[in-house]
């Protein structure tokens, strides 16, 4: 079908097509396994749900996507039936479509100032995004991009997640020689250690590293840059040019409580890396051991809350999560909080855990909690959690904390000449992502503390662009990085206050 | 059939298993046994094996392989009876008996090279051989190669799908370092020719031996590149789309694939091998590895460690390193078998390459401000570990003396190396077998009474550990230990390896693994490292069960 043959819409017909709700398995049979949730757009569907899109002259959505992706060129795409030509339209700007369809928060980002969800719902920008990424994976459309020619300088990615991917990627297209070092394994960083399969199917992440491959950049496993070479080794002794660290927020923050170092109390990190990059779910043909028992008590409601739960769930454990708040401010994506809903998790909202119970031999077995109340909100909008001094135990015997990360110590540690703040957060300069090191860049969770993968993703973007600069020579200015020790690297805000309130109430519904 | 050989053949006919157990007891203190009687007793323990096959306890399974053990103590007297057994039954208990059989050594292989050719036309009896000799690891059986190749070309087909995959682990089994370079070729070729085959059986098992040939590291770059594009093919993930009709080839195709997905990138010039140059035994269990890892070995320093997978399915394990050559680029390595992956570890051969190795990671022993007398204590693995400690001590011109304790002479290790690097050792075994009779504190104390002592290390299990600091508290006297807490990563992401340490929680992998002795929680990390004491238990029996099966 051409656009001809297509009916003119006129705005007010697009606003009132429904939404098409993303098909996803029953949550009864898909506990039992780690297979993808969302069954993805049929055609139909997609070319449905493209038409909502009312191709705005000025699209919000375009600024507040972090790597500023054509939305409404490639919802046309969609909706004129060329999926094909879309995807070509999405990697123009974006490397990975197929992981940020899945794992962006899209109800934070783009879709909170979509215009038809002023008072419908928001076009699914990231539904559409995975329905043309798919298609040209399951299709086998994947073009080969355009090569510049060999420029003959060399750079070298600490960290293979998705900064230093998508970094990567930037600047083997623009004909430098890229070498990734990953202290594990395998690539893929968070997207393979962190983020569930039921999220974030593996194979994804294996296709868009074997293109990288494909596209000449080199991988180096068990490398810990830091520890096996220095910043100084890589610049001087290896004849790199230039250096982008990617090296995500990989330090667990813990509660301070009673029992906190009793046994089966993990991190979450520590949580997902035994099941999902060791395998551990696969135990004993895997090695790696996971205590992992009938009653998984898990602390926070962030997105990474969400994915433990939700694999706990699976692996047979009767689930509960404590979070200090109540469930309007849970961090997590409201789609993963939706789909945590469905899959018979128990909630234990404004609950304060203060002490792990622990039986004679150090297992934790109970966990005592403190109720708490929502203040008033303060001048920042935020109500703040206080406690009522009343209190209550349950039984657990797994308490996984997923508390937030800080960052990677290893690289400033042992490069004194990489300036952090107080949190151990690498400064840079807004601008060109350079830090206080010549010929140093840093991306991603390393220079925020922890946030989304698409936002890692825009600032090694911004980094490698101003990496290409620099390896030409054209970067002369000084690099201005902060000196304040408090300084922080605002996380991602929506283009409005405005819009981001009218994009929860959307979600409320 | 003498009394006492009649006695023990009928009690294995009772279909107790207590009785069973009981009667193996026997048997294994019996000495001075004539062929007869090992003949006789032989039938009667084959029963066991039989006997096994018919019931699912694994206490069975047990005792059905302390038969097997049994047999095969009796020696070349049993080959003959063995061997007709082998080509006389099913395959199932044809697996046992060739344990047995190859865990004789090779008087068994020459009678079976020399027995072979009277089975040329007997299929099921040649299926059975070739099972049995997939199941040697002495270089020795290389000569039944030749054998292996024409059974590859035999009319029946599963007798081909035996031979292709005999082939596979003999290769896998043997000592890379002993395989003749143009047997590999050879073996090569047939089985890369056999993945054409019309049979999926002939195929997988031609697919299985390949993988397993790639694991090993013994193929060359361009048949490597072969392999790798024929299992792609086979899965159906390069261009062509013509994948293999059966699912237990691609199966087996996609397994060696997804071992092999991140390694042999070369051309960024930064490729590890971690191949094991030699493998030493130190005392029952342990042994000393030096392995390959040339950019690690150009940075570590005393009192770091590294982190080693040896196999793709394995736990990513923390390691103390005793040694290195920067020049060579290798690591010297100790490892007791404990666990399953260090079972694992140990049970590497020459050659044969660790999957992972990472590090250096931790930080540097810490060494003391002030001139004066330092002391290194080292129990089990910990004598390798404090070695390279007290030569950067020894450097910095302090005295150092090195205690070691074991529960016998069999177990003190390193001991020679350790006299080189101190100034004086010490040798303290619980029994008094060598070197004074008592704990590694007595010998502490004797130096306590003698010098000024301003700093100890102690590496070793944690009850030592623990007892050192406790005797230099009151003295005041700097102590470090190093922690062996449980981990995954080591580079502080996970946090599996928490201690606590005054009162904060530190990070053995990164803070560490050094901490001062006086401050660290040793009853938390003491209960820490027994959080998976059950799963591993588990991931044991699983590798007894491997390795026997």
């Amino acid at each position: 079908m051409t656009t001809e043959e297509r009916p003119k819409l006129s705005n007010k017909d697009r606003i009132l097509m429904p939404h098409q709700e993303m098909p996803l398995r029953p949550a009864e049979s898909r506990v039992l396994n780690f297979e993808e949730v969302p069954i993805g757009y049929s055609a139909e569907q997609a070319e449905k749900e493209a038409m909502r899109c009312l191709q705005c002259k000025k699209p919000h959505c375009i600024e507040a996507c972090p790597v500023g992706i054509n939305i409404p060129g490639f919802i046309k795409l969609i909706e004129q039936g060329k999926p094909e030509e879309a995807i070509k339209v999405i990697r123009q700007t974006n490397f990975l479509p197929a992981a940020c369809g899945r794992v962006c928060p899209q109800d934070k980002q783009c879709q909170a100032v979509c215009v038809v969800g002023r008072k419908h719902h928001p076009v699914g920008i990231g539904n559409l995004e995975r329905y043309a990424a798919d298609y040209e994976r399951l299709h086998r459309k994947m073009e080969m991009p355009e090569v510049l020619p060999p420029t003959g300088k060399k750079v070298a990615i600490i960290g293979s997640g998705p900064a230093g991917l998508t970094a990567a990627y930037e600047l083997v297209t623009k004909g430098h020689e890229v070498i990734v070092f990953e202290a594990f394994h395998r690539a893929g960083g968070v997207m393979v250690y962190g983020i569930p399969r039921f999220r974030l199917p593996i194979q994804i992440v294996d296709e868009d590293i074997k293109f990288l491959e494909k596209l000449g950049v080199k991988f180096v496993y068990n490398m810990i840059i830091g520890k096996v070479m220095s910043l100084d080794d890589l610049l001087e002794k290896e004849g790199f040019d230039a250096v982008f660290v990617g090296t995500g927020a990989g330090l667990p923050r813990m509660l301070d409580i009673p029992g906190s170092n009793a046994n089966g109390v993990y991190s979450a990190n520590e949580y997902l890396t035994r099941i999902y990059l060791m395998e551990a779910k696969k135990f004993p043909t895997y090695t790696t051991p996971l205590y992992s028992g009938k009653k998984l008590a898990v602390i926070g409601a962030g997105n990474t809350a969400m994915d433990v739960m939700r694999t706990g769930k699976r692996l047979g454990a009767d689930v509960t999560c404590y979070y200090r708040r109540s469930r309007e401010e849970a961090p997590a994506r409201s789609e993963e909080l939706k789909h945590a809903e469905q899959e018979f998790i128990n909630w234990r909202w404004l609950s304060n855990p203060v002490e792990f119970i622990v039986d004679e031999n150090n297992f934790v077995k109970q966990i005592r909690c403190e109720k708490m109340e929502l203040s008033e909100p303060d001048e920042t909008g935020r109500r703040k959690p206080v406690s009522t001094g009343q209190y209550f135990v349950e039984d657990c015997d797994t308490v996984v904390m997923s508390l937030g990360c800080s960052v990677n110590p290893i690289i400033p540690s042992t490069d004194k000449m990489v300036r952090t703040n107080k949190w151990g957060v690498i400064m840079v300069d807004d601008a060109t992502c350079q830090t206080s090191k010549k010929g140093v860049f840093a991306g991603g969770d390393a220079i925020t503390g922890g946030s989304t993968v698409i936002l890692a993703m825009g600032q090694a973007k911004k980094a490698a662009a101003a990496i290409d600069q620099y390896l030409k020579g054209q970067l002369t200015e000084e690099a201005k990085v902060p000196t304040d020790p408090n300084y922080s690297v605002q996380s991602w805000k929506p283009a409005s206050r405005k819009a981001e309130k009218e994009g929860q109430s959307v979600d409320a519904r | 059939m003498t009394t006492r050989v009649e006695e023990i053949s009928k009690k294995l006919q009772e279909d107790s298993e207590e009785a069973i157990g009981e009667v193996l007891d026997r048997i294994r203190l019996m000495e001075d046994l004539s062929a007869e009687e090992k003949l006789d007793l032989s039938k009667g323990l084959t029963s066991i094996l039989y006997h096994h096959l018919h019931s699912n306890s694994s206490r069975m399974l047990k005792l059905a392989i302390r038969a097997e053990k049994r047999i095969a103590k009796f020696g070349p007297d049993v080959i003959p009876f063995l061997f007709e057994e082998i080509t006389d039954v099913d395959g199932e208990s044809a697996a046992y008996l060739g344990k047995a059989f190859c865990k004789i050594g090779k008087p068994g292989i020459d009678y079976l090279l020399q027995e072979w050719s009277r089975f040329s036309d007997n299929d099921p009896a040649l299926i059975n051989l070739l099972q049995t000799v997939s199941y040697y690891t002495v270089p020795e059986i290389q000569g039944a190669v030749p054998l292996l190749v024409a059974a590859s070309g035999h009319a029946n087909f599963q007798v081909q799908a035996m031979a292709l995959h005999a082939m596979g682990r003999i290769l896998e089994r043997s000592n890379t370092n002993l395989i003749d370079r143009r047997l590999v070729t050879n073996l090569f070729d047939v089985c890369f020719h056999a993945l054409a085959h019309a049979k999926p059986l002939v195929r997988k098992n031609a697919a299985c031996s390949l993988g397993k040939m790639l694991r090993k590291g013994i193929l060359l770059p361009d048949e490597e590149k072969r392999v790798r594009d024929a299992f792609m093919s086979i899965t159906g993930r390069d261009e062509k789309h013509n994948w293999d009709r059966a699912f237990i080839v691609r199966k087996e195709a996609e397994l060696y694939l997804s071992h092999f997905h991140p390694v042999a990138h070369d051309g960024h010039g930064y490729r590890q091998t971690f191949r094991i140059h030699t493998k030493k035994l130190l005392c029952p269990n342990t042994y000393h590895f030096i392995v390959e890892a040339p950019f690690i070995a150009r940075k570590i320093q005393a009192g770091q460690f590294v982190i080693v997978r040896p196999h793709d399915t394995s736990e990513r394990i923390p390691l103390s390193i005793c040694g290195w050559d920067r020049e060579k680029g290798t690591l010297h390595l100790i490892v007791s078998a404990v666990g399953k992956t260090s079972t694992e570890i140990i049970r590497m051969m020459e050659g044969d390459a660790f999957r992972d190795i990472v590090g250096p990671l931790g930080e540097r022993s810490r060494l003391p401000e002030k001139k004066g007398t330092c002391v290194v204590i080292g129990g089990g693995y910990g004598t390798g570990a404090i070695i390279p400690t007290a030569l950067d001590m020894k450097e910095r011109g302090h005295k150092v003396y090195g205690i070691v304790g074991a529960r016998t002479e069999e177990f003190l290790i390193m001991t020679d190396e350790l006299k080189a690097a101190c100034d004086e050792v010490i040798l303290t075994t619980n029994d008094g077998s060598k070197g004074t009779k008592g704990l590694v504190t007595d010998a502490l104390e004797a130096i306590m009474l003698k010098e000024d002592i301003v700093h100890v290390l102690a590496v070793g299990p944690v009850p030592m550990m623990k007892a050192v600091s406790e005797m230099t508290r009151p003295f005041k006297i700097e102590t470090y230990v190093s922690l062996n807490a449980i981990m995954v990563d080591g580079t502080g992401m996970c946090g599996a390896c928490r201690v606590s340490v005054g009162n904060e929680t530190k990070f053995a992998c990164f803070h560490g693994p050094d901490f001062d002795g006086h401050q660290v929680d040793f009853e938390n990390l003491m209960k820490r490292q027994k959080m998976f004491v059950k799963e591993e238990q588990a991931a044991m029996a699983t590798l007894t069960r491997l390795h026997n099966n």
